[in-house]
Parts: C-alpha cells; sequence; structure tokens
C-alpha cells in the first residue's frame, strides 16, 4: 500500500493570519477554511457544511457548551466549535467532528502548520517569518509544526 | 379528481419559483414617507413594534443566516436588498421570489387596528416600491390587517389589482380561527382579486393574541419549532369544518413553513372525523382529503428530514405532494433551505413540479405569460 503523499500548500505568511483570524482558500478545487486561534495554534476544515452545503467556515466560532443536568450548562474551550452560518451545526475545529454525532458526522480535517518559507515552491523569498502551510495528506510519522494543544 | 400528474401544458422558463422570503425596512424612517403626519408622529414615538416574545432566543445570527450579514453587524440581513439578489436570486437560481415581509407578524398583533392598518399600507407601499419595483424576479404577498377584517378587505380592494401582488399574507396567531364566517370577506376579496392565502406561524402570543400552545408558552426555540404544526392544524380544521371551501371554491391556502409531515396524518384523521360526524356539518359535501388536495399547498422549507432519509418520499406520496409542495427557502432566515434541499432523487417531473409548476399553478396571477400554464 503505498502511503499518501504529503502535499503542502502554501496559505499565507504568518503575518496574514493573526491570532483570531481566518482565510479561505481554495486547494485542489476545494474550500478550505483555515483559522488561527487566540493561542497561537492553526486549524483547518473542509468548507463545506454536510448537512446542506452551506459555506461552514463563514460560521462564527463558539466554545463546547455542555450539560451534565438540565439548567446547569457549561461552556468550555472558548473559540474551538465552529457553528455552520445556516443551521447552526457545531463542529469541533481542532478534529473536524460534529459535537452532537462525533462519529458519524464530520467534516475533514487538515494539518496546518508554520514552515520557513524555502520549503515551498514559488514563495516570495522576502518572507522572514514563515509561511503557513496546509497539507492535504497527513504523513505518517510526522507532525505538523501547529503549537501543540494545551491540556484540557 | 385532477391526475397527479404534470399540469403544465407548456414548460415555462420558471424554473424555480420560492414561496417564502422575508424583507424588512432598515429603520422606522423608511416608513414615514408612506404615512401621514399623525401617523408618523406616532412611528417616530413608539418606534417599530417588536413583538419578540416566543422567538426572542432566535437560531443562527439574530434568526438570520449567520453569512448574510454583508453589510456588518448592525445591518439587518433582511433590509439588505443587494445581498438578496446575489445570495438568494443569483446564487439559487431562483426566478420569482414571494416576499413575505419580516414586519407582519408585530404589526397584525397591535391592538390599535387602524394605526396597524397604517403600518401595513406604509409597509405595502414600501415593499413595492422599494423592492418589487427594483427586481422583475420579485412578487409581494400583501400585508392585510387580519384582527380586523373590515380593514383587511380595504387593504385588498386597495392593492389587490397591482400585477405583482400575488397572494394575501396572515399570520396563524389570532384571537379568532381563520374559517370562521367573521372573515368571509378577506377571501370573498381575494377570489375576486386572483390572491391565494398565505398563511405564516409567527406572532402566536403576541400582543393581545392568546399563548401559542392550550398549556402556555414553552421556554425554548426548540419547542416553539415543534409546536407549529398544531397552529396549522388549528386553522385547517376550521375552513375544512366551516365550510370555506365550499364558500370559497377558488380559494387557494398557502401554509408556508408549516413543516409537511404531519400532512398525511391529519388528512386521515379528518376522513375518519367526517365519516363519523358529517351530520353535524353536512355543508361539508366531500372528504376533507379532497378539500385539502384541491385547495391546500404547503412550502417545502423546513425541508423534513427523515430517518431513513427516504422515509420522506412515502409521506410526500400519502399528501400528493408532487402536486401539493411547493419549494420556499426562508431566506435570509438560519433555517434556510437551497433549492437542493428537494431531493434529487424524487426525478426531474415531480422535482419541477415542486420547484415550479406547482407554483405556478397555486397563485393565479403568478403566471407571467397567459396561457404557459393550464389547471
Amino acid at each position: 500500500m503505498s502511503e499518501p503523499r504529503r502535499e503542502a500548500h502554501l496559505v499565507c505568511r504568518v503575518g496574514d493570519l493573526p491570532p483570531g483570524a481566518r482565510k479561505l482558500v481554495e486547494i485542489n478545487g476545494r474550500s478550505i477554511g483555515v483559522f488561527r486561534l487566540e493561542d497561537g495554534r492553526y486549524l483547518a476544515l473542509r468548507n463545506r457544511c454536510p448537512h446542506r452545503g452551506a459555506p461552514l467556515c463563514e460560521g462564527r466560532r463558539t466554545g463546547l457548551i455542555t450539560a451534565e443536568e438540565p439548567y446547569r450548562p457549561v461552556f468550555q474551550r472558548d473559540g474551538e466549535i465552529l457553528r455552520c452560518p445556516w443551521h447552526g451545526w457545531e463542529f469541533d475545529l481542532t478534529t473536524g467532528r460534529s459535537v452532537f454525532m462525533p462519529e458519524a458526522i464530520r467534516v475533514k480535517s487538515y494539518p496546518v502548520g508554520v514552515e520557513p518559507e524555502t520549503s515551498v515552491e514559488k514563495f516570495d523569498v522576502s518572507a522572514t517569518e514563515g509561511n503557513v502551510v496546509l497539507w492535504t495528506a497527513d504523513p505518517p510519522g510526522s507532525q505538523p509544526v501547529s503549537a501543540p494543544r494545551p491540556e484540557a | 379528481m385532477s391526475s397527479p400528474e404534470s399540469v403544465v401544458a407548456t414548460p415555462s422558463r420558471i424554473r424555480v419559483v420560492d414561496a417564502d422570503v422575508h424583507h424588512n425596512v432598515r429603520a422606522k424612517e423608511d416608513l414615514f414617507p408612506y404615512l401621514s403626519r399623525l401617523e408618523r408622529d406616532r412611528l417616530l414615538e413608539y418606534g417599530l413594534p417588536r413583538n419578540t416574545g416566543l422567538h426572542q432566543a432566535n437560531g443562527g445570527w439574530r434568526g438570520a443566516r449567520a453569512d448574510t450579514f454583508d453589510a456588518g453587524e448592525d445591518v439587518d440581513p433582511r433590509s439588505n436588498f443587494p445581498m438578496f439578489q446575489r445570495k438568494l436570486l443569483d446564487d439559487c437560481g431562483i426566478d420569482l421570489a414571494i416576499l413575505q415581509v419580516e414586519l407582519t407578524p408585530s404589526l397584525v398583533a397591535l391592538a390599535d387596528v387602524d394605526y396597524s392598518a397604517a403600518l401595513i399600507r406604509a409597509i405595502n407601499d414600501w415593499s413595492l416600491e422599494h423592492w418589487v419595483a427594483k427586481d422583475p424576479r420579485y412578487r409581494l404577498s400583501l400585508t392585510v390587517p387580519m384582527h380586523d377584517p373590515v380593514l383587511a378587505v380595504k387593504e385588498i380592494e386597495r392593492l389587490g389589482d397591482h400585477p405583482s401582488v400575488v397572494a394575501v399574507y396572515v399570520v396563524c396567531g389570532s384571537t379568532r380561527l381563520y374559517g370562521k364566517r367573521e372573515f368571509d370577506p378577506v377571501y370573498a376579496a381575494c377570489v375576486d382579486h386572483g390572491l391565494s392565502l398565505a398563511v405564516h406561524f409567527s406572532n402566536e402570543g403576541f400582543g393581545m393574541n392568546p399563548p401559542p400552545t392550550a398549556a402556555g408558552f414553552p421556554s425554548y426555540y426548540a419547542e416553539t419549532y415543534l409546536i407549529r404544526p398544531q397552529f396549522y392544524q388549528a386553522h385547517l380544521s376550521s375552513f375544512l369544518f366551516e365550510g370555506t371551501f365550499e364558500k370559497f371554491p377558488q380559494l387557494k391556502v398557502i401554509f408556508c413553513e408549516s413543516g409537511f409531515g404531519w400532512v398525511p396524518a391529519f388528512r386521515w384523521r379528518a376522513d375518519a372525523a367526517w365519516k363519523e360526524l358529517r351530520l353535524q356539518t353536512p355543508w361539508v359535501k366531500r372528504l376533507p382529503s379532497e378539500y385539502i388536495d384541491e385547495h391546500l399547498r404547503f412550502t417545502t422549507q423546513p425541508f423534513e428530514e427523515s430517518e431513513p432519509p427516504t422515509a420522506v418520499d412515502q409521506v410526500i406520496a400519502w399528501m400528493n405532494g408532487a402536486r401539493t409542495l411547493l419549494y420556499s427557502s426562508d431566506f435570509p432566515h438560519w433555517d434556510f433551505d437551497p433549492p437542493e434541499a428537494v431531493p434529487a432523487r424524487l426525478g426531474p417531473q415531480v422535482r419541477r413540479q415542486i420547484l415550479a409548476d406547482n407554483a405556478l399553478l397555486s397563485y393565479p396571477k403568478l403566471v407571467p405569460l397567459a396561457g404557459t400554464v393550464r389547471a
């Protein structure tokens, strides 16, 4: 079985995606939303809701809202949940899994990180702060260069 | 009974008709040019009525699709005319869209019926001038002060012959069920002017209207979603057994955003009740399901999401949906359905009927060219 080819795609320069920002990119004909969280992490999801095909990545970010018992809602993980702009389906930005049926309903999630600008061809070499890069196939044994996830 | 097969004689250029679209004014000042000095001063003082009771906690973002705030957080997408053209008419390929203004539920709940009627006249005039006249794809469902049938008839007589007015728009919240005979003059005016009656939920429990359920108000928006069919069932029962369709054999009633999964069970129960109790309402001459087939239409949004997904196909068959369903988007509300929500597996013919032909046959004035469609 051949390993999936590690295909890196330039998203933008680091300075073009400040913490809290997002960017829609088109890669191999697919619209993908790249997010930089306030703590520096980079995350990316396919920009298409599996429900009715809405532009999912134009939705609002919120937290994981749960309740152990009625009338006691708890808000956690601020900014890590993406709500579809149409019908409000919630997805975990870090995994692409839906909040309500995480096993059955999910969107494609892509690894994103920062690489030196020389690693991507055709990049403007004048940039010094690095490139935000998205991989369309997760290479076995390698990790994207994103900041580590803080312990929950 | 006519056959459920296609009744369109000549394929029309109209491929998609959207039977439920919600525009709105941006601010109360939009209505000032259409009001008398007295009424303008009142609106200036009171502000636009905002009976948000049941819908205080809506979905999406302030009740709209979160991706429709193109003009910024503070501009209601319902008032963004260019955004409608781009994201609804162009992106979804809508050939004709029937506007039902967002403010209607609040206006029709005002106890001062004369002030209500003045604001309704203003918003109808404003809609025709600032929306319908500016894009040939728009038609208007005319808001009327249904809580005062005399004033409602006056508004139909004032604007019912406008070529772009195709329906009379009423909301489910009411102190009286709509089959009651006091509303008959409204239906007579509808028929006289070639207008269908569009019924939409929304102002239940607003103003002087009774609570939305027999046990008061629900707490959460998901509940308001689930209790809606009873509003429509109540009015439909009233239409059927008061004999509305015997009195007005030409009247078409469009239930907007009622859902439609409940319709087959309602038809069965109504037919059974009629067989058992017919003697109490002998003017009801046919099976209720036959009146429903002939007079009632149901908009599709929110399209039923069954499990398994194909189960809804049987529901559609049981309610003659190939003939009785009309596509609607509910744009720009958050629970919007694109035309693709009408599944391709229904087949191109049925899909075409739901997306366009059924609407062309359900609003007498919607047909753009006489002779393209026969009933």
